[in-house]
């Protein structure tokens, strides 16, 4: 076979037996190619001789050692994982209780206000029963007031009336704000004090 | 061809009852598998390291090194290549490891010349010290194409198994790291 200088790396590359005779045929007429194909076999010839071997009698007992080592570091690192875990689910349950008991206790707490809410609009029901009562005895008078400090009571008690519902509608918002229901028991005190004054108006000009 | 090579020629390409018994072994911290992995393999091992490393010292610590990754790590054996290729596969990047650490240290260990298995008369130690001194400065990956064939003689589609590329690429490597070595041992020369 002939083949030209161009193709010699081609052989090179192949590297296989045959391309190898190939190569070898054509560098015996090629001083060139002889030459590198010359130092790639020497390249090669050294290589294989430099297989290393030494013996090393110590070698396998400390591997071993190591591995006996390794393998009980590695179970003592599973026990450490174990119980970093356990520790880890204890931590976990009492958290978990604690604020289980707090939930519980804020459950408690919300009953208790809520109850507490109920008394007091139960009073506060009886009281606006007591001045409507009072509003009632009045009623014929306001209608037609005949003095003008009867109307001057009147302009009072209808704004008492407007700051009453005004304040009832933030306390439907928000049925725990004891300082809009103080508010609102003080405009009622207000107004049932208006209202006395009104009946009283009436007996003083009864009387005159 | 060297009894390396015979050796690893008989590795087989898929994953065989041998190969489960190593792996499971291994995962177990069974010393006698340990054991016959090392009269097997320990010296084509040991030669493999001393020939990326340089010294035997390191080239032993490499050995070991691979027996623990064994050890932790069979149990991550997936079957996908024989268990032999893969624990060439874990020698080669230990010994990778261990250049990466000695380039960081700055401090290129000497290389030792060590009482070798002479394959042909003709081969002189003054040689094979150039081509030695010559190898250490290659890039890792032709340097162990390098070694694993022209050194332990194992074949492209081996090499091609152990370092997870294909045969023709492990050819185009091997030439390429040759050409290479070519022109500077002309120079040397």
């Amino acid at each position: 076979m002939t083949i030209h200088c161009d193709h010699f790396d081609d052989l090179l590359l192949a590297g296989d037996s045959f391309s190898m005779q190939v190569a070898a045929q054509h560098a015996r007429g090629c001083p060139a190619c002889a030459e590198r194909l010359a130092s790639w076999n020497e390249i090669s010839d050294t290589a294989r001789g430099m297989h290393a071997s030494w013996s090393n009698d110590m070698l396998w007992p400390r591997i071993e050692r190591a591995i006996v080592a390794d393998a009980k570091r590695s179970r003592a690192r599973q026990w450490q994982i174990a119980a970093a875990f356990l520790i880890f689910a204890a931590l976990g349950a009492v958290v978990w209780r604690a604020n289980e008991r707090v939930r519980n206790a804020e459950f408690d707490n919300a009953i208790l206000r809520a109850s507490a809410v109920d008394q007091v609009e139960t009073a506060e029901r009886a009281h606006v029963v007591a001045i409507d009562n009072l509003e009632k005895l009045t009623k014929s008078k306001l209608e037609d007031p005949s003095t003008p400090l009867l109307v001057s009571y009147k302009e009072k008690l209808m704004l008492l009336d407007d700051a009453i519902a005004e304040c009832q509608a933030s306390i439907d918002r928000n049925r725990q704000n004891a300082h809009l229901r103080r508010q609102l028991l003080a405009i009622y005190s207000e107004k049932q004090r208006t209202l006395q004054e009104v009946l009283r108006e009436e007996t003083h000009a009864s009387n005159q | 061809m060297h009894g390396v090579a015979a050796a690893l020629m008989s590795m087989p390409r898929i994953t065989s009852n041998e190969d489960i018994r190593l792996a499971n072994g291994c995962a177990a911290g069974d010393t006698g598998v340990f054991e016959e992995i090392y009269r097997h393999h320990g010296d084509r091992m040991k030669s493999i390291a001393f020939n990326h490393l340089g010294n035997v010292s390191d080239a032993e610590d490499a050995v070991q090194e691979t027996f623990l990754k064994l050890h932790r790590s069979a149990s991550t054996y997936n079957g996908e290549s024989a268990f032999t290729t893969w624990m060439y596969r874990v020698l080669i990047n230990t010994c990778y490891d261990a250049l990466r650490r000695r380039q960081r240290c700055i401090q290129e260990a000497p290389i030792e010349d060590i009482t070798y298995q002479r394959a042909g008369a003709s081969v002189d130690d003054a040689k094979r010290m150039t081509l030695r001194n010559m190898l250490a400065a290659l890039p890792e990956q032709r340097r162990t194409v390098f070694v694993l064939f022209e050194i332990e003689g194992l074949s492209h589609a081996e090499i091609a198994r152990v370092l997870n590329i294909s045969e023709g690429n492990s050819k185009w490597i091997l030439f390429a790291t040759k050409k290479q070595l070519q022109e500077q041992w002309k120079n040397q020369s």
